[in-house]
């Protein structure tokens, strides 16, 4: 059968489990899909507002923020501390041995634009590109729909850095820890953590990590079982606010060139900090023959806030091969098929 | 009883987590079989709380009550009495 498009969004039935509707066109993600309301999205933003008033100021921080230092992140700071300019807020940004300095210097002039403290965690080269490299080469270490969200670079890469700012969010005392997720990417804008289910996701990441080849005895990348011990009464509640705000990628980069925020110097359509993402793409596609990026980018197609031919585009945007090849080398890699550099999904 | 097996394992497959064509019987663990995971439970969890119109308490979200069909088909008989 011949492949059949989302007329919604840019999904396609050559994508493992995706299916089309020949009578409406749609995908069943399209089909289903019930975006929030500007009422609802209103409403969240108040009850946000009303949980920093009631459990901020407590801690030594309120906020626990994931930077990056690319766009989305960067804008997503700015706008909390503009919106919110009472919260304390420690910025972590995970140095994963392959960001860009341009990333490092961009969140490290974001913390400094919005008055917020920096924190960068890092681990010893060897030991991160060991763990993407046993990433690169594993094969459905991860569930089926974490790979529709991310490569399994990627997903090993945010999962270390939840757990480590939800530790950080322990051992701070802080309320809260925000990421500067899309639509696209969390459709949950308030996710309130529990003990029982931060100790789950702790022992799933930890399974995850002994599926591909790493024993982490040294909680280098979980969350201590120590500092867990000690979480108190309140456990933490993670944060989206980036997904209940009026988004567009061009309004963000103007708003971020406005105020100082340098453009990267890497060619990576999906990302503005990260120089092992093309390989990770690279990596996924090989494996799984579709790109990480189709349900993220599918998903701000879908809620309106990516136009369907900039999707296509960006999906279709050939990866970097001077990337692809640098990120091999330092993990020690062969690219198996240069050839397919530019898988078009 | 079966009706919410049946409406758990339809969710799981309209929404891609697992393919059209797997099964599941009632005690397979949904996060060692590769179904689920913190992320995708959140996801299974505002779905149960919607279709029955129940709220879960904290500490009932652990591995005996989410991991399985079975479990989750008793947690919600449970909490929806």
């Amino acid at each position: 059968m011949s492949k059949l498009v989302c007329k919604k969004c840019i999904l396609d039935s050559d994508i493992p489990g995706i299916q089309i509707n020949e009578e409406n066109g749609l995908c069943h993600f399209c089909e289903t899909y019930t975006p929030l309301t500007q009422q609802e999205k209103n409403e969240y933003l108040a009850k946000i507002e009303k949980l920093f008033e009631q459990y901020g100021g407590k801690g030594n921080y309120d906020v626990i923020y994931a930077l990056s230092g690319g766009k989305d992140s960067s804008y997503t700071l700015y706008k909390l501390k503009k919106d919110y300019p009472f919260l304390k807020i420690l910025a972590v940004q995970f140095d994963n041995g392959f960001t860009s300095e341009n990333a490092i210097m961009n969140a490290k002039k974001m913390c400094m634009i919005t008055g917020c403290d920096y924190f960068q965690l890092t681990m010893k080269e060897e030991i991160l590109l060991d763990t993407f490299r046993k990433a690169a080469e594993s094969y459905d270490a991860f569930p089926k729909f974490a790979k529709y969200r991310a490569s399994d670079i990627c997903n090993v890469c945010i999962t270390i850095i939840k757990q480590k700012l939800i530790e950080q969010a322990i051992l701070q005392k802080a309320p809260f820890i925000v990421f500067a997720f899309t639509a696209g990417q969390s459709p949950n804008p308030i996710i309130n953590l529990s003990v029982n289910f931060i100790q789950w996701s702790r022992n799933l990441f930890d399974k995850q990590l002994q599926k591909i080849g790493i024993d982490d005895k040294d909680e280098l990348f979980l969350l201590k079982k120590e500092v867990l011990e000690n979480i108190g009464e309140n456990a933490p509640s993670i944060l989206h606010p980036l997904c209940l705000w009026d988004y567009s990628e061009n309004k963000v980069l103007e708003t971020l060139l406005e105020i100082g925020w340098e453009p990267p110097g890497i060619n990576d359509s999906n990302s503005t900090n990260c120089t092992l993402n093309s390989f990770a793409c690279y990596n996924h596609m090989e494996k799984y023959g579709f790109h990480p990026y189709a349900f993220d980018v599918a998903g701000l197609v879908r809620s309106g806030e990516m136009p369907r031919e900039e999707g296509f585009e960006k999906i279709n945007q050939e990866l970097s091969q001077p990337l692809i090849e640098e990120a091999a080398s330092r993990l020690k890699l062969n690219i198996k098929n240069p050839q397919k550099l530019s898988v078009k999904v | 009883m079966e009706q919410i097996k049946n409406d758990i394992v339809d969710y799981l497959k309209a929404n891609s987590f697992m393919d059209n064509s797997s099964s599941l019987t009632d005690n397979d663990s949904l996060t060692q079989n590769g179904i689920i995971d913190s992320i995708g439970l959140l996801e299974l969890m505002d779905y149960i709380c919607e279709k029955y119109s129940i709220e879960i308490p904290e500490d009932m979200l652990t591995p005996e009550n989410f991991d399985s069909l079975q479990g989750i088909t008793n947690m919600i008989t449970r909490l929806a009495k």
